[in-house]
């Protein structure tokens, strides 16, 4: 028995070896295994197991209100390759060779990019167009180079317009997302939400059985809708280059708003950029300015300030001191009060003083006596003083924040400055009777455009301060609409009948005070030029025009303002004609009907007869009964053509040119320069040359007006009988500060 | 009359060759389960590379469920065998496996360079690994040797040739050798040449079994543990030297083979993705959780673990039945393992006692080595769970052991009965 003890002994002893060192021991290896490094295990094989593709979503497009495109994404492609799967030189060679030839990459990029076999996904080019694309594929499938080299999925943003309203746009990043502007503000509605296709991958990267894929579709962006009108805003930026051109000031900015509703029309800054590139400086002459910097360093900050530049939205984020502009809140307060009427006369002297010191008027004589409505006619600023001082500084106060001036207007742009109290304009506490009286013409204190426009609206709206915005809609990718933005009213500042008394001197300021160089024939231009100098900056300037139309029933404000303009610097000279051109333009096409008074009737434009086809002497008669001068060219009988054709406008009393002869049917003329002429010299060098002038610009007081731009250029052979339109305005009295 | 005679004789004979009694029940059950839970998961893990390669997602099930099935018929009529009869079988498995494992060297490779597998002719695609035979051919010669030989194994005498006595005379009595040390030498030298066969059909794992199952059988044999004790510090000192010299390391192993022992030290080692077949296999633990994915939910045996149904089939166990499983399984294991020693030694026969145990705990380690692999516990070698991979031949031996075991089962209970 001995024997079989020593057997079971070491079977035992074999047994609780196996089942110690064997079984137990790999338990605990399980448990550590599955229990403590479970979760990392799992995510390591899910990681390998499913592939997850993001389906990227299309950005929404930006409409005008007229559903033009005005921003939208389009798809493009990105090639990248995957280095660790070059497994030979002659394969690299052509991945090299192949890609710089038809992408236009450096070869050594490329090459640097392929010899980094140890990663999966190195980008070559991103934003390529189809054509492209196609090259690429044909290369990779010509090739067999699946899977080495590969094209996915990209986007571009594309501005039709190019710099059009691009500081009201914004733009986009190379990565899709918005940087600045409304794409920057609406970028969570705009960017959509990417898709994903989440596939479980085999180990041979062939898909399982079904069960394991699922489909996230791409929900698209958002489009927006926005209430910027593209043929205003052309008219506005059309206007503002001019005045660019014109005055060579360093920036010039304009609004256009809808009076009811607070809908920003148009908005623009020049010089701006083209959000398709930017990066790229605009400004020619910042630019070789920058690039003639030596220091690497110095031209890179340079670079960098130009560029933050010119994606500023002054309209928002810049303030200024709005100047005499400003008296209108000024008359408003105190005709709203009652403590005024227009029977209220002052006679200004040439100053007033106030607390401690004497305040000029711009008029070193003074204005004489005057009543009410010649305050802002004049621009007055010892009238304005006066009734602000009947106002006294805790009522003014309240008018100065009912018209929304301490706080933003909460238009939803990016970056609009936020008005601070004790920097931008006094405390409560701070503001006494210097301060009142400073602030009676508009001086001691800083507005933005948008908040004096949307004031100033209040006017011409019946008294009522609306909310600026931009965006009118936003709709799904069907059309449908998911949100439409209704006009907030913030507040009645003044009655509908204070409101009424006001428009009736801001549209005597155009007809015959300060801002006549806005006035627009027929339309009932109201508004009120400023001009103030910029603090801290002797000599530099912002000249300013507010204003609406028609003065009887208003529909569009509009501000314009020149910053730093180089020679003429008040806002009745050089803000005032721009404003008028944009008037000109904006309110027929907005079709607004236009009410001319007899004067204005006489310089109105009409049309001629046709005569084609008539006996010489029966078209001259026909002609000359409608008011037009004949001009028979050649000797025949009958009229073969005519010029302008009858169907054309001209002015009244122009020139209709009457072809006799079939082969002389096209004379032409020179175009003289109108430059410095009055408006009937200018006629007359018209009539004298076979040309028609239609005029622009202030022309009421024919006698004090000057034209001071033709829409063809002096010297420029066009057919007889053209109209070229000459802009006039006027230098008399258009002055409303003492510089 | 003379008819009768020979009737009654030939009845005799097979009633004597028929085993009484009733076999054990707990180990009947606990191989059954482990037959039926390894079929089942082998179906599991198998069928989407079954039908990946041979479109076919029941290929290695069928194949597989037929043998289990004649398997499962051998083993219970050999458990109707008297095991004593085993000893005769012995004999003939002895010299069948020596020939067997030098047969498969003169045979073309099925595998470049691994002469493991013999082809039977007219069976075309069912091979057999003479080395799954010749481990069951060892541990029966051992057992009948051991039983038939065990006075020699401890005795302290001389053995019988004169060069012993004269070469203990020369050295004054310092050198014997005795009886127990020429069986060693002996017993030694076959486990040897069965272990260098294998080898040389460029199967480590086999060798490495082999002298284990080898070893299994000197200890249980009854040789003086000093010999244990002196070849475990012989094999320790030669490891330690080259472990401290490698330069001093003979060039016997092939290069996959360092290869794979440099990837299980080295984690991030992955010159040729030496290390991907058992990340994949601990991705597949990792992914089991506590309780698993649920039967058939494993995603890893998606042509991520290679040939699941093989040696690293356990992995997808543990993803498919979790923690729970995974114990459940080794549990049977060890229950098997247990029943087997515990029937070995209730047979009160050393044949009996040395067959049963030497088999549980060939299948025993068998089990241990390859979960030791799937969990990287030591280096990757190709050994299979028995129950569960995949390969005919070597579930048909496995289920004839089973027979055996439960024959020598019977005859405890006779004993008791009686």
């Amino acid at each position: 028995m001995k024997t079989q003890k020593l057997l079971a002994t070491r079977g035992l002893i074999i047994l609780a070896l196996l089942v110690v060192a064997g079984f137990l021991s790999l338990s605990g290896r399980l448990a550590y295994l599955q229990l403590v490094k479970g979760e990392e295990y799992k995510a390591k094989a899910e990681a390998q197991q499913l592939s997850d593709t993001v389906i990227k979503a299309q950005r929404g497009t930006i409409y005008d209100r007229n559903m033009k495109v005005l921003a939208q994404s389009a798809s493009v492609w990105l090639v990248y390759i995957n280095p660790s799967k070059i497994k030979t030189e002659a394969t690299k060679q052509l991945v090299i060779d192949g890609l710089s030839q038809i992408l236009e990459v450096n070869p050594e990029t490329i090459k640097k990019k392929a010899e980094r076999t140890h990663v999966g996904y190195e980008l070559i080019k991103g934003q390529i167009e189809k054509p492209v694309m196609e090259e690429v594929l044909k290369f990779i499938q010509q090739n067999k180079l699946t899977g080495i080299v590969n094209i996915d999925p990209d986007t571009k943003r594309y501005y039709p317009y190019s710099g059009f309203a691009a500081t009201v746009l914004g733009f986009t990043g190379k990565d899709d997302i918005g940087r600045a502007g409304l794409e920057y503000l609406y970028n969570d509605i705009l960017t959509g939400t990417a898709g994903r296709v989440v596939t479980a991958k085999d180990g041979r990267l062939e898909a399982m059985p079904n069960q394991y894929e699922s489909t996230y579709d791409a929900i698209p962006g958002t489009n927006l809708v926005l209430t910027i009108d593209e043929v205003v805003q052309y008219y506005l930026e059309s206007a503002l280059n001019h005045s660019l051109q014109e005055t060579k000031a360093k920036n010039v900015y304009g609004i256009v708003m809808d009076v009811k509703t607070g809908a920003i029309l148009a908005m623009a800054n020049l010089p701006d950029f083209d959000p398709n590139n930017p990066d790229l400086i605009l400004d020619e002459n910042v630019r070789k300015q920058i690039e003639s910097i030596q220091d690497e360093k110095e031209r890179n900050e340079a670079l960098l300030n130009a560029k933050y530049a010119q994606w500023r939205n002054r309209t928002i984020s810049d303030s200024y001191e709005p100047g005499s502009v400003f008296k209108v809140v000024t008359v408003s307060a105190a005709v709203e009060e009652g403590l005024v009427n227009n029977n209220f006369g002052y006679t200004c002297t040439g100053s007033i003083a106030v607390a401690d010191r004497i305040i000029r008027c711009w008029k070193h004589g003074g204005h004489g006596s005057q009543r009410l409505p010649d305050l802002l006619k004049n621009s007055c600023n010892p009238f304005a003083v006066t009734i602000a001082k009947l106002v006294g500084t805790e009522k003014y106060y309240e008018y100065f924040e009912a018209f929304g001036l301490t706080e933003k207007t909460g238009i939803d742009l990016p970056g609009e400055a936020a008005p601070n109290e004790g920097v931008t304009y006094h405390s409560k506490k701070n503001f006494g009777i210097s301060q009142l009286s400073s602030y009676s013409f508009g001086q001691s204190f800083q507005v933005t455009p948008i908040q004096m426009i949307t004031a100033i609206s209040a006017v011409a709206n019946g008294g009522k301060l609306m909310q600026p915005y931009v965006v009118a809609k936003e709709i799904d990718a069907e059309g449908k609409v998911i949100k439409e933005i209704s006009p907030i009213v913030k507040r009645q500042v003044i009655s509908e009948k204070t409101a009424a008394i006001i428009r009736e001197h801001l549209e005597a300021v155009v007809t015959s005070g300060t801002g006549k160089n806005a006035y627009v024939a027929g339309y009932h231009v109201a508004g009120k030029t400023g001009t103030s100098q910029k603090l801290g900056k002797d000599g530099a300037y912002v000249a300013s025009f507010v204003g609406f139309a028609p003065a009887n029933d208003p529909k569009v404000a509009v501000l314009v303002a020149i910053d730093e303009p180089v020679g003429e610097h008040g806002g009745g000279a050089v803000a005032a004609p721009v404003a008028g051109e944009i008037f000109d333009q904006v309110l027929p096409y907005l079709n607004i009907e236009p009410q001319y008074s007899d004067n204005e009737l006489a310089l109105l434009v009409s049309y001629a007869p046709n005569v084609v086809s008539k006996s010489v002497n029966e078209a001259k008669n026909e002609i000359t009964r409608a008011g037009f001068t004949a001009r028979v060219i050649g000797s025949g009988d009958t009229v073969v053509a005519q010029s302008p054709e009858s169907d054309r406008a001209i002015p009244k009393k122009g020139v209709v040119v009457l072809y006799t002869e079939s082969k002389n049917t096209s004379q032409e003329a020179v175009v003289p320069d109108f430059k410095g002429m009055t408006v009937s010299a200018a006629n007359k060098a018209a009539i004298n040359n076979g040309l028609n002038v239609k005029i622009a610009g202030s022309s009421l007081n024919s006698g004090e007006v000057f034209a001071y731009r033709q829409s063809i250029a002096p010297g420029e052979k066009v057919p007889l009988g053209t109209v070229v339109t000459v802009y006039f305005k006027s230098n008399v009295d258009v002055s409303d500060s003492d510089e | 009359m003379a008819e009768k005679a020979v009737k009654r004789r030939r009845k005799s004979l097979i009633r004597m060759a028929v085993a009484e009694g009733s076999f054990d029940l707990v180990f009947f059950i606990t191989v059954t389960l482990l037959l039926v839970i390894g079929l089942v998961m082998l179906f599991s893990a198998s069928y989407p590379y079954a039908l990946q390669k041979y479109k076919n997602s029941t290929h290695f099930f069928y194949r597989q469920l037929i043998f289990a099935v004649m398997g499962f018929v051998i083993m219970i009529v050999l458990s109707r065998v008297r095991f004593e009869y085993f000893r005769l079988a012995a004999l003939i498995g002895f010299f069948m496996s020596l020939f067997l494992l030098v047969l498969v060297l003169f045979t073309p490779a099925v595998k470049e360079g691994h002469h493991r597998w013999l082809t039977i002719p007219g069976l075309s695609g069912f091979t057999i690994q003479p080395s799954e035979i010749a481990k069951l051919g060892l541990i029966m010669f051992c057992a009948w040797q051991f039983d038939k030989n065990y006075k020699k194994i401890n005795s302290k005498e001389l053995i019988k040739a004169p060069f012993a006595h004269s070469l203990n005379r020369i050295t004054n009595g310092r050198i014997r050798i005795t009886e127990s040390f020429a069986s060693l030498v002996l017993y030694g030298g076959i486990i040897l040449v069965f272990a260098v066969l294998v080898f040389l059909e460029n199967h480590l794992s086999g060798t490495i079994l082999m002298l284990c199952i080898g070893l299994i059988m000197l200890y249980l044999g009854g040789f003086d543990r000093r010999w244990f004790i002196a070849g475990f510090l012989l094999v320790a000192f030669v490891v330690a030297v080259f472990v401290m010299f490698p330069s001093l390391r003979p060039n016997i192993l092939q290069e996959y083979m360092t290869e794979r022992i440099v990837a299980w030290l080295d984690k991030d080692f992955e010159p040729t993705g030496a290390r991907w077949q058992v990340n994949q296999a601990l991705y597949a633990i990792g992914s089991g959780g506590f309780f698993g994915a649920g039967l058939g939910n494993s995603k890893q045996k998606y042509m991520y673990v290679s040939e699941p149904q093989n040696d690293m089939i356990f992995s997808i166990v543990c993803e498919e039945l979790g923690f729970v499983g995974a114990v459940i399984i080794l549990f049977l294991f060890a229950v098997l393992v247990w029943r087997g020693v515990v029937i070995g030694l209730k047979s009160k026969s050393r044949f009996g006692a040395l067959l049963s145990m030497g088999i549980v705990f060939q299948v025993g380690l068998q089990t241990v080595l390859n979960i030791a692999v799937a969990t990287d516990s030591i280096p990757n070698t190709g050994i299979s769970l028995p129950f569960f991979s995949y390969g005919g031949s070597s579930l048909l031996i496995l289920l004839a052991e089973m027979g055996m075991i439960l024959s020598v089962s019977r005859y405890t209970s006779l004993k008791k009965n009686n």
